[in-house]
């Protein structure tokens, strides 16, 4: 049965890829009836994830196998379910929701295009996390890179879009490169693609695949310094896309990672530590950077990287702790890094989808140039501000759940190992915490500046409520939010781990309820009965224009100061003058901008090199006929050489 | 019957013939007189085919000889000869990478090369009678310094010239090593193919060089793509 329902999911999702290619005219109904394929395959994908999730056993699937070695093979056991559950749910929310987005697109018949590869691109994320070995989740993997790369280069006239598909393109390809490379050292030490428990391989091979595999893994998940790709890249694509590539692709990455880690590897401890760094620099550089972003979907790409640190630290705990003989808190810790990964695909594609909705109705994605939606877009509102508060980790919503997990396994890891360690988990941690102090700050900022206070430009003081199926995909993302953090005891009871020192968030929901009616009701009778009318943050003046209103840009100030190290500037300053001593000003230019740190310092280096070795390679093709001739001449002496030598 | 040690002696001398025209291809700048070298190295092939039928007795070598005869002794040249009457250029003065004397030295190493390669291959293989050893290491050494000539050189007719005498090369090479019905069929294949390119070229391009050439064909309308402009 399961088979049987994944079978019919993945062909519905093969008919959202084909319909709206085979039917090239510019029809809504053409694109609806994609968008219902896909929700459909959503639903019946996400059936058999439930059931395997809940312990009816791993299934296997006859490997087609058209060539020997080369087997394309699928197995769902409680791993993949968990994945496959994650993008079923947010598949179904987000098509939901692009039902009506695509149709306020520019683009004519190129919608189709979106909505086929949208599909297309869902599908192949599916066969990554069901492929039972390396060959398939490598061939699956590039399909799902080709599908996401057409998905963001969507407006491709656009310059700022084609500049980020082109850096997508390179980053994503490098990944894949070194997954090849890994998969490549893993068949050299077992000698076969299978995703087998390496027994007897040299050290260095599993070691080298590891690094391989990780980097691979880090550049596609955007851990920092391999994160620059997210912020051009999430801006760029349509929202829909955007939540897709947020909430689910960087999962796949994070599958990926684990399945290697858990079922081929025995990880060691420095390994663990590895992850551990890369995940507490992502997490807290990504929100840092959040901070500073005023491109509300670049903020909250930054905020992905900040988040997929998270899940990364959650992955380096596990291991640091398997290892160091700590099996029950490993497991709380690999538990909270997967219901992170679940809670973060849940709140950050809801995010994505009414940030897309903002954007719809204001024309911008500049905070400064909105507010006061609240009043325009109440709804959206609602919903936009669930996501935030639970990418906060604030009570009781999910996000608290996941971060309370792990830091359950820090607290009650950096008491019981050896010293050494013990410091460096206290430092993950301390990170840790200031991370979820400013990714709250950073939301505050965002629901502050994008709904409250006065409308700062026309497009937002116009602005209206989005069509009810635009607001239906993210309104089931955010009761999942809720209903996830209500009831994380009991969800991760269902699921058959019993944390014993894990409160029961129900009640603190309850007990936080009584204390907010509380609070209003001592507000409410014990406060003065004069009323007084103010705009916001005006500090009670009676006139108050939008432009002298609290900004994001003043919200972050004190924290800018803080981190002012991080957020370096570059100054510019160009001058011409009417006399050679340079008393008589002529002309001039002057910039102050952000320092791009790991664009001009890893980044451009690393390309500039790479260019001129291009450079050098192109020398070779000089289009003489000459040259060629002389080519094929050197050949066949080497040739001639090489036949001399070896008789 | 001619005693066979004096038919091979007569080959050998013929094989000091080929390096000579070879040489002579290489390193002639006068247009007119290459051609004429060409047709005699080609005639030096059909006597050596002849030889060899004195030796073996192959009736195949006899129609070989005939083709070699009427195609690259009369056919070839006389297309090449009439044309060049016609143009104004007689020599060629325009080299790539070698110039002829540094060719020379280059096809002189060539040689060796190749007799030190086939030695070893031929001993790996066991004994040899030595001529056609000789005929193996001529063949491939002509058709290496037939290549010299197409890249060493910028005149398209001294191009073919090079690529003709390659040809030769092969054909040498067929002679003495390869078995010998698929040869001609192939060689049939390659001398027609010469023939096509010869005459699209003859019409405008022979006295050009390469890159002039394509110039030439948009020039005189004969370039398919090209859109009119009026």
């Amino acid at each position: 049965m399961i088979q049987e329902l994944f079978i019919a999911a993945l062909l519905f999702f093969g008919a959202g890829f084909v319909l709206p290619l085979a039917v090239r005219s510019d029809r809504r109904i053409v694109r609806t009836a994609s968008y219902a394929c896909t929700i459909l395959a959503s639903v019946l994908l996400g059936i058999p994830a439930i059931a395997v999730l809940l312990g009816s056993g791993t299934v296997i699937f006859p490997a087609y196998a058209p060539a020997g070695l080369f087997s394309i093979a699928f197995v769902i056991d409680r791993l993949a379910a968990f994945f496959l559950l994650l993008i079923a749910v947010v598949s179904a929310c987000v098509a939901l929701y692009a039902i009506e987005y695509s149709e306020h697109l520019d683009g004519g018949s190129r919608r189709n295009l979106l909505c086929g590869c949208t599909s297309l691109f869902i599908l192949a994320m599916v066969l990554v996390v069901a492929s039972a070995n390396t060959l398939s989740f490598f061939f699956f993997w590039e399909l799902m890179a080709a599908a996401s790369f057409f998905l963001v280069m969507y407006e491709y006239d656009q310059p700022a879009t084609s500049r980020a598909g082109i850096f997508y393109f390179i980053m994503t390809h490098l990944s894949t490169v070194f997954v090849m490379l890994g998969i490549i050292l893993l068949w050299l030490g077992s000698g076969s693609f299978a995703l087998d428990h390496l027994a007897d391989t040299p050290s260095y091979l599993a070691t080298g695949s590891f690094l391989a595999l990780f980097t691979g893994f880090a550049i596609k998940s955007g851990i920092i310094p391999f994160h620059k790709w997210l912020p051009y890249a999430h801006p760029a694509s349509p929202s829909p896309i955007s939540a897709l590539m947020s909430a689910v692709m960087l999962k796949v990455a994070v599958y990926g990672l684990l399945r290697f880690l858990l079922d081929v590897f025995s990880p060691e401890l420095w390994w663990g530590a590895l992850i551990l760094v890369f995940g507490t620099a992502s997490a807290v550089l990504g929100v840092i950077y959040a901070l500073k972003e005023h491109d509300l979907k670049a903020m909250l790409a930054y905020s992905s990287i900040e988040n997929i640190g998270i899940i990364f630290m959650g992955i380096g705990l596990y291991i640091v702790l398997g290892t160091a003989g700590l099996p029950f808190l490993a497991t709380i810790a690999l538990l909270g890094a997967l219901f992170h990964s679940l809670n973060h695909a849940l709140f950050k594609s809801l995010l994505f989808l009414t940030a897309g909705s903002v954007i719809h109705a204001t024309h911008t994605r500049d905070i400064e140039h909105m507010g006061g939606l609240v009043h325009r877009m109440p709804k959206t509102g609602a919903l936009f501000c669930t996501g935030a508060l639970a990418i906060a980790a604030l009570p009781p919503l999910n996000g608290f759940a996941s971060e309370l997990l792990l830091f359950i396994a820090f607290f009650e890891s950096v008491t019981v190992v050896e010293p050494l360690v013990k410091v460096f988990l206290f430092l993950c941690l301390a990170l840790f915490a200031l991370t979820s102090a400013l990714s709250a700050a950073c939301f505050v900022k965002a629901f502050g500046s994008v709904f409250l206070g006065m409308p700062r430009s026309p497009e937002s003081a116009g602005a209206h409520e989005v069509p009810a199926l635009m607001l239906a995909g993210p309104g089931i993302l955010a009761a999942a939010c809720v209903v996830l953090g209500l009831f994380a005891f009991q969800v991760l009871t269902i699921a058959g781990f019993t944390i014993p020192v894990m409160p029961d968030i129900f009640l603190i929901g309850l007990l936080l309820l009584m204390m907010l009616v509380l609070t209003y009701a001592v507000a409410f009778f014990a406060s003065p009965r004069t009323s007084r009318v103010s705009g916001t943050w005006g500090c009670g003046t009676h006139f108050q224009e939008a432009g002298t209103e609290y900004s994001g840009h003043g919200f972050s100030e004190p924290l800018d100061i803080i981190f002012s190290p991080l957020y370096r500037t570059r100054i510019r300053n160009e001058r011409t003058f009417f006399d050679e001593h340079g008393a008589i000003f002529k002309s001039g230019t002057a910039e102050i901008r952000l320092l791009r740190v790991f664009e001009e310092y890893l980044y451009l280096p690393v390309a500039r090199q790479f260019y001129r070795i291009a450079g050098a390679v192109a020398k070779i093709q000089n289009n003489c006929l000459d040259t060629y001739m002389l080519y094929v001449f050197v050949t066949i002496l080497t040739l001639l050489v090489f036949l001399g030598w070896s008789a | 019957m001619i005693e066979s040690a004096f038919v091979a002696g007569l080959v050998r001398v013929l094989f000091v013939c080929i390096i000579i025209t070879a040489v002579y291809i290489i390193s002639a700048r006068n247009l007119l007189s290459i051609v004429s070298v060409y047709a005699v190295q080609s005639l030096t092939l059909v006597v050596i085919a002849l030889l060899l039928y004195l030796l073996e007795g192959a009736p195949v070598l006899i129609a070989i000889a005939a083709i070699t005869f009427a195609s690259k002794v009369l056919i070839i040249p006389y297309f090449i000869a009439t044309i060049q009457e016609k143009i104004r250029i007689k020599r060629d003065i325009q080299f790539h990478f070698l110039s002829p004397t540094s060719s020379l030295f280059v096809s002189m190493g060539l040689m060796l090369l190749v007799y030190i390669v086939l030695e070893r291959v031929m001993a790996a293989t066991g004994d040899r009678d030595n001529l056609f050893f000789f005929g193996a290491v001529l063949g491939i050494s002509l058709m290496l310094m037939g290549m010299m000539v197409t890249f060493s050189r910028k005149r398209a007719l001294t191009k073919i010239l090079g690529f003709l005498s390659m040809e030769n090369g092969v054909l040498l090479f067929g002679l003495f090593v390869t078995e010998l019905p698929f040869i001609i069929e192939f060689l049939i294949v390659i001398d027609l193919i010469i023939l096509v390119l010869l005459t699209t070229i003859l019409t405008v391009g022979l006295d050009s060089t390469l890159e002039d050439y394509h110039k030439r064909l948009h020039r005189f309308h004969l370039w398919e793509d090209e859109v009119e402009v009026r």
